[in-house]
């Protein structure tokens, strides 16, 4: 599978990974077009600074062993057995934030509109790279291809799809 | 190999993925009290109409034949039968196993209260069941009384309100969800409940309940002496481990199923994980019942990894945990609601809807609330759950994220 390795020493703290992030996943897809000052959007993604200042950029890891879809009670989040993807199912979340409380690192969180289904990073499905890797400038976003033990069969959880 | 799974929620299906995932040709069963498959904490969104039965299931619909297992559903187990190897069902068959689980949950607990058990309108909310008598029940009454202002509790009078009657919650401590939050982050529930005209009395008990001469209830008296008028009773007053069924047998029981590590019981081959089991739980180092979902399905994902030949120890067996949402509110709170004596440090930090508090000893978190914004709050309980020194200054507490602690392995994941 592929996963997004970070370089944070790289990193420049410009905040592009998380304006394409919030275009992508607009109605234009486009981040000329895209409603910056909309409170409802926010980016799955984000940079904030360590304890030195260094701006650090973070995103869902996608873990071979996901805490959150081990936490979700309703379905709706689940590991991609053929990909590696964590994918959550909005139509099926129940706004438990079960998964929120679950995960160790911060990566999924309530809609901010709606409050009503979480949200995360979806690896920008049906693209071949996510929009964050492309946007970064600095190479601080990188995208790395590893061996998943899921896919091993060494941790299963109740994954659909196949 | 022939594996016997009883009880089809959170963790026998996901022992039931394990044991495939592990074995591919072993010959798994499902046993179930329930019909159908349904994730029991999407029932008071069933009960409330948000969502249809149907769609309470938590794992996709082909999910048995994907896996390749036998379900055996609206089957009770009876009585186990170690030395045969088998389990007797309440449907006059037997059911034999090379390696068993016992994944059968647990059931409402109703409290000594006067006419409790005689009452025809009095209900758990547990099982899809108890949401089909309390939707009955509802439909002739216009008022409800929950006992206990737990998270079940408060579940189900947030759904019967939604289905418009009237709501009393009676809760013996002085303030509502008394194991998940303190005062300040309570009466903010408690004053949006009663915008909503559910009523919330604390400090209270029920003394009885109050039946016609054809056992309808009819309203409970509490210990002051006070009758409220109602139609129906949810008792939600926790919950007793399922295991009538070992009675005799020389499975060693607690206030649940006693487990090792690997999720064994005291006798070989027979495996129990869940709500039913009681086991070494990492906030407080002893061992206890851990009933909630994610561990549910981690202690499954771990007995059926060892049932099937592998050897996993569970890690990471953390049950003070707790989310919830309330007509928009949201709170997520880990380890002690409150500081336990003097020798702990409170950080709070107010503003209109928000409230976030952390408790420390030692430099290290040892409790925290955070009530409003909720997200990364996981970043807070994965430091609870590890109890080491956080190193973070009180000023940068109320923000706290993941880049404090960046940690990434050669493979991209992250660590904390």
């Amino acid at each position: 599978m592929l996963r997004i390795f970070i370089k944070p020493e790289l990193c420049a703290g410009c905040k592009n990974c998380q304006v394409t992030c919030l275009a992508e996943h607009s109605p234009s897809r486009s981040v000329w077009l895209v409603n910056l000052s909309d409170q409802g959007s926010r980016p799955r993604n984000f940079v904030e600074l360590n304890n030195e200042g260094q701006p650090v950029p973070l995103s869902c890891r996608h873990c071979d062993e996901p805490e959150c879809v081990n936490s979700c009670m309703s379905g709706a989040l689940y590991k991609d057995p053929a990909t590696g993807i964590v994918a959550h199912n909005p139509e099926q979340c129940a706004g438990c934030w079960m998964c929120v409380m679950s995960c160790p690192f911060g990566m999924i969180f309530p809609d901010a509109r709606e409050n009503k289904v979480s949200v995360k990073c979806d690896f920008c499905a049906g693209r071949d790279k996510p929009r964050c890797v492309e946007a970064c400038l600095t190479g601080a976003i990188t995208l790395i291809e590893v061996p998943s033990s899921n896919i091993d069969g060494k941790y299963p959880n109740l994954a659909r799809g196949e | 190999m022939r594996y016997l799974i009883l009880g089809a929620s959170a963790t026998g299906l996901s022992a039931a993925g394990a044991i495939r995932q592990n074995d591919p040709w072993g010959d798994i069963t499902v046993l179930s009290g329930d019909r159908h498959i349904y994730s029991r904490c999407l029932l008071p969104d069933v009960l409330a109409g948000r969502r249809d039965a149907a769609a309470a299931r938590f794992v996709p619909e082909d999910f048995l034949r994907r896996n390749g297992v036998r379900w055996a559903g609206g089957v009770k187990a009876v009585k186990l039968l170690p030395e045969e190897k088998g389990v007797a069902a309440d449907n006059g068959d037997k059911f034999f196993y090379d390696k068993l689980l016992i994944a059968t949950g647990s059931s409402s607990y109703l409290p000594p209260v006067e006419n409790i058990n005689r009452g025809r309108q009095v209900y758990g909310l547990r099982n899809l069941e108890d949401v089909w008598d309390i939707t009955r029940a509802a439909g002739n009454c216009r008022q409800a009384v929950i006992m206990g202002g737990g998270l079940v509790g408060v579940d189900a009078a947030v759904s019967l309100n939604e289905k418009g009657l009237a709501v009393v919650i009676v809760e013996i401590a002085g303030h509502i969800l008394p194991l998940q939050l303190d005062q300040r982050a309570a009466a903010s529930y408690e004053a949006l409940f009663r915008n909503r005209g559910i009523e919330i009395i604390t400090g209270e008990m029920m003394n009885r309940i109050i039946l016609d001469d054809r056992q309808n209830v009819t309203g409970v008296q509490l210990k002051s002496g006070r009758v409220i008028p109602c139609g129906l009773v949810v008792a939600a007053t926790g919950v007793r481990p399922n295991i009538d069924f070992l009675e005799g047998t020389p499975v060693e029981v607690g206030r649940g199923i006693k487990v090792n590590e690997y999720q064994e019981t005291s006798y070989p081959d027979i495996y129990a994980a869940g709500d039913v089991c009681e086991s070494l739980e990492v906030f407080t180092g002893k061992v206890a019942p851990t009933p909630i979902w994610p561990l549910a399905v981690l202690q499954g994902q771990v007995a059926g990894t060892n049932m099937a030949g592998g050897r996993r120890k569970i890690v990471n067996n953390f049950a003070f945990k707790n989310s919830m949402e309330f007509y928009g509110l949201n709170t997520v709170s880990f380890g002690f609601p409150e500081a336990p004596d003097t020798s702990y440090t409170t950080y709070i930090m107010e503003s209109p809807g928000s409230y976030k508090k952390y408790i420390f000893k030692d430099g290290c978190l040892r409790g925290a609330i955070l009530q409003g914004d909720i997200s990364r709050a996981g970043v807070t309980g994965a430091l609870i759950r590890k109890n080491t020194p956080v190193g973070v200054a009180p000023g940068k507490l109320f923000d706290l994220n993941y880049a404090y602690f960046f940690n990434q392995r050669e493979n991209g994941e992250f660590v904390l």
